[in-house]
């Protein structure tokens, strides 16, 4: 480790001092060099070269997923019982076993699960739970319990704990606006949800063109100049000005390294996005593009441990039994592209996939034909690595909280499980304490 | 204890400092203007400004209503597969509350009495509550509105406002607390983010308190506060090692009497006025006069602003501006109008402020964990919106408003408002100025920066000027200030 940390920063000495212009390098910059020596110590922080850790996908279905007819306990009566409306045929199954099945649009999950490479965790929840959309994804996002407030997310927990020194883009959100799940005490990770817009824009001359000059000495500005990305074949970027670290002298050098930073990872994420198409059509839908988006990062070997991704409207309260099914097929599609995208890259043993919601819901439909705020859900963990099967147990329909589900997992225990075995993080100290774990990866 | 600023020391930069923290920034000449009226002349201006009627009406819409009624017509509504209603209902509480944060912004931007914006937006923050749990615009304004009643004046005559504050009520759960069944959430929060911090109660503390608070109760058809004695706990309570029958405003009055409340708040005044970390010995100070002051919060705002620490150079051009104080300095910088309300809520969002939705209870955390990479090149491209205008967006955004999170009618809309022309350039540089490249550079530096550039910055800036010939053309000169506007240095104030 030290020994890249040599290497990288003589490429940068070199790189900087060999600029033309009559620049030095600045303070921060030495003063950052001194940390990282430091930091090459902390055996805490986590390599990220981009072409062969882990990488952890986290797929949102926001708005509330209807879990029972995600993941569906056909034989079950009570299921049809309440939900005369809603219930999907039994013959229209994909099934699992002989009492659960798949909604009848996952198609490309029910491969991976003949396949052996979707976990699928059942009845997962947390003691009390909330049924607003805006608190219980917040619990979800910061690992919380249901009557404390935390402020930084799980992953932004996992950042600060474990990835300090690594580039920014350690973790990349397909986004407008950052994850809860993202936030840090040290704001770590970029969030984009186009390329083009990840990138710092000249302002408009006379001719209706950038000014071509004010780039130039904006790179010159915050210490970027000369820097371009480079794609070499150890994919461990460039000039890899590392990241976060909490020892920055003033505000002002916090201020000027992250400018730097996100200059650098604007420049790498743009080349990439450049240079890397794939061959595998992707349906044309949101999501469609933001899985796109992180097959191409993962081809190109961007530095990052953790890709967040979201799809919304699942909060289906009235008309569902067309909408869940539409949603469905979109998720479906999405992710059976994702999937034959990274196996032709060869990169699927390295990516795992996780889905989660802020809640499942109601077990009885309501009088629109929709369902309203429930509590436990499944969760799928799909990739080249997954320990298959159905873990946990289908919660019963009949012995219910309040007309909900009692949650048999908690997903911190999921959390755990992906932390310790997947991203070979301490999920005690990210969490703050310990859950059990699960065989799924 | 605060040590008073020596006149000497009362110059242009500790004028703009000033105007910077307790106000929202200001032009080189209202920073003239303050400089000349003397530090305790400024101080005093800022306190108690010399306007006899804040000409600021309310939102039209900003009444209450019979939202039982509206509430049920929509449910019922619903119930008989009729959602127009309850999107109706959806849609009027979306539209309110964009009206709202414009409304404010512009107060903001506008008023003469900025502290007092500037402490409601502290209050704000400090006593989160959030839209998304209240859902009703005319109880998110009447917060604001005593919030910025109570902003200077007394910190435990506020606390005992927003026990009773609807919104505040709603967003704590407080309305759904029984006798038999008291709810401890707005109990807890009330101890460990509003007066006294962790560690200075007990669970104990939080049941029986919470005790104190039951029999709040909200009419939906007024939508007030009213008080209801068959809900209300009237037994003997413990409560920090005192017994009685505690009703809540006794609760309130025992908390803010702890040392550890002056404590508490010192130290976010400290964070929100002086720096990040505030040192103990400066907590101290503050906690002590706001003890000496009965946390009457007017007279210490006075002592702070006057003091030698207030003007120090580690606290002077030392904090990360918030997004709200972002938007509203760059406009007044650069003397063009605040963007359209669905352009500076989408522009909030990204930055990670919306007003009247924080994050959760804990309010912002500010400081650092205002900008990350993604961030800092939003407010890099903002500033070159608000400079360039539309010219400078991508066809798609200004077509379709592609990815604004804004739909139907409110995408056109936002469309629609995205339409800017560039700043004119010819109120802010003259002609002798346009002649002198150093000349140029020393007045908007002064004017974006508040002062002269550092050696680095300034070398980029004349290698900008050199590169384009020392053409003095208005692209040129928003092209610099855009270069100003994206250094370090402008994030902070």
């Amino acid at each position: 480790m030290s020994n890249t940390l040599h290497t990288r920063r003589k490429f940068l000495r070199t790189s900087m001092l060999g600029a033309a212009a009559s620049w030095t390098l600045p303070v921060f910059l030495e003063k950052t060099f001194f940390a990282l020596d430091a930091l090459a110590a902390d055996a805490m922080t986590q390599a990220t070269s981009g072409r062969d850790d882990t990488i952890l996908v986290v797929l949102q279905l926001a708005g509330g997923n209807d879990g029972l007819n995600s993941v569906v306990p056909f034989v079950d009566d009570a299921y049809h019982r309440v939900r005369p409306k809603l219930a999907l045929p039994p013959d229209k199954i994909l099934k699992l076993d002989s009492e659960i099945g798949l909604n009848p649009r996952l198609t490309g999950l029910k491969s991976l699960y003949d396949s052996g490479q979707l976990a699928i965790v059942q009845g997962v929840g947390y003691p009390n739970p909330n049924r607003s959309h805006f608190r219980s994804a917040e619990i979800w996002q910061t690992a919380s319990d249901a009557d404390r407030v935390k402020n930084e997310g799980w992953l932004g927990r996992y950042f600060d704990n474990c990835c300090r020194g690594a580039e920014p883009t350690v973790g990349v959100a397909i986004s407008e606006q950052s994850p809860q799940a993202f936030s840090a005490k040290i704001p770590t990770g970029v969030t984009f949800s186009h390329p083009e817009q990840f990138r710092w824009k000249a302002s408009m001359g006379a001719d209706g063109k950038p000014l071509s000059e004010e780039e130039a000495f904006y790179r010159q500005l915050i210490g970027g100049a000369e820097e371009k990305p480079s794609l070499a074949a150890d994919g461990n970027s460039i000039s890899s000005l590392p990241g976060k670290f909490h020892n920055d002298a003033t505000t002002e050098d916090f201020l000027r390294r992250t400018a730097l930073d996100a200059q650098l990872s604007s420049d790498k994420i743009l080349a990439i996005a450049r240079k890397y198409k794939s061959n595998v059509p992707y349906p044309q839908t949101p999501l469609g593009a933001s899985l796109n988006l992180i097959g191409r990062m993962i081809a190109g070997g961007l530095a990052t441990r953790v890709y967040y991704a979201s799809q919304g409207g699942f909060d289906t309260h009235a008309g569902q039994i067309g909408s869940h099914d539409r949603l469905m097929a979109v998720v479906n599609e999405a992710i059976a592209a994702f999937v034959a995208d990274l196996k032709q890259q060869g990169n699927f043993e390295r990516v795992l996939l996780m889905t989660f919601s802020e809640f499942g819901r109601r077990v009885a439909e309501n009088a629109n034909n929709g369902t309203d705020h429930g509590t436990a859900a499944p969760m799928f963990l799909l990739g080249g690595r997954v320990k298959p099967g159905l873990f946990g147990k289908q919660p019963s329909l009949t012995d219910l909280d309040n007309g909900d589900l009692k949650f048999n997992i908690d997903f911190r225990s999921v959390y755990a499980s992906v932390l310790d075995n997947w991203l070979g993080a301490p999920s005690q100290l990210v969490l703050g304490r310990k859950f059990s774990t699960l065989p799924i990866v | 204890m605060l040590n008073p600023l020596p006149v000497e020391r009362w110059d242009d930069r500790a004028a703009a400092h000033l105007l910077n923290r307790a106000a929202f920034g200001a032009t080189p000449e209202e920073i003239a203007v303050t400089k000349a009226k003397g530090l305790a002349g400024a101080v005093l201006d800022l306190v108690e400004p010399r306007v006899s009627a804040l000409p600021f009406d309310p939102p039209d819409w900003a009444h209450p209503r019979d939202l039982r009624s509206l509430r049920q017509e929509a449910r019922m509504a619903k119930q008989n597969g009729d959602t127009t209603k309850i999107r109706e209902v959806r849609k009027t509480e979306a539209d309110e509350i964009l009206d709202l944060r414009r409304w404010w912004m512009a107060r903001m931007a506008t008023t003469a009495a900025p502290l007092l914006e500037k402490m409601t937006l502290f209050w704000h923050g400090h006593f989160a509550t959030s839209v998304e749990k209240v859902k009703d615009g005319y109880w998110m304004w009447l917060q604001n509105e005593t919030i910025r009643r109570h902003a200077l004046a007394n910190f435990a005559a506020l606390t005992k406002e927003m026990s009773r504050d609807p919104a505040m009520m709603i967003y704590l759960d407080l309305p759904q607390s029984r006798r038999e069944h008291p709810n401890e959430n707005w109990a807890r929060e009330l101890m460990e983010l509003f007066t006294v911090g962790i560690g200075n109660y007990t669970e104990q503390d939080v049941r029986e308190s919470a005790r104190a608070f039951t029999g709040y109760r909200l009419d939906l058809v007024t939508q007030r506060f009213w008080f209801a004695p068959n809900q209300y706990d009237a037994g003997p309570k413990t409560f920090l090692g005192r017994t009685g029958n505690f009703n809540g405003d006794d609760i309130i009055h025992f908390l803010t009497k702890q040392p550890a409340c002056a404590q508490f708040l010192a130290k976010k005044l400290c964070r929100f006025f002086f720096e990040e970390e505030p040192s103990p010995s400066l907590i101290n100070a503050v906690a002590e006069r706001l003890h000496a002051h009965d946390l009457e919060i007017k007279p210490v705002l006075c002592e702070i602003f006057s003091s030698a620490e207030f003007y120090s150079d580690r606290v002077m051009r030392a904090q990360i501006k918030s997004p709200t104080q972002f938007i509203i300095q760059s406009c007044k910088l650069l003397s063009c109008d605040l963007p359209g309300p669905r352009v500076a809520q989408n522009a909030m969002r990204q930055m990670g402020q919306i007003l009247f939705a924080p994050p959760n209870v804990k309010g912002w955390d500010g400081g650092k964990s205002w900008i990350s990479t993604s961030t800092l090149l939003f407010r890099n491209n903002f500033a070159n919106y608000l400079i360039n205008g539309d010219a400078i967006l991508p066809p798609a955004m200004k077509r379709q408003g592609a990815d604004v999170g804004f739909r139907g009618a409110a995408r056109a809309a936002f469309v629609d408002e995205i339409r800017r022309n560039p700043i004119d350039v010819n109120r802010l540089v003259s002609a002798d100025m346009r002649n002198n490249a150093q000349r140029l550079i020393a007045n908007l530096s002064k004017r974006v920066l508040q002062s002269d550039p550092p050696s680095d910055d300034m070398a980029a800036f004349t290698n900008f000027l050199a590169a384009r010939k020392d053409d003095s053309s208005d692209a040129t000169v928003r092209g610099l200030l855009h270069l100003m506007m994206s250094t370090p240095l402008y994030q902070l104030t």
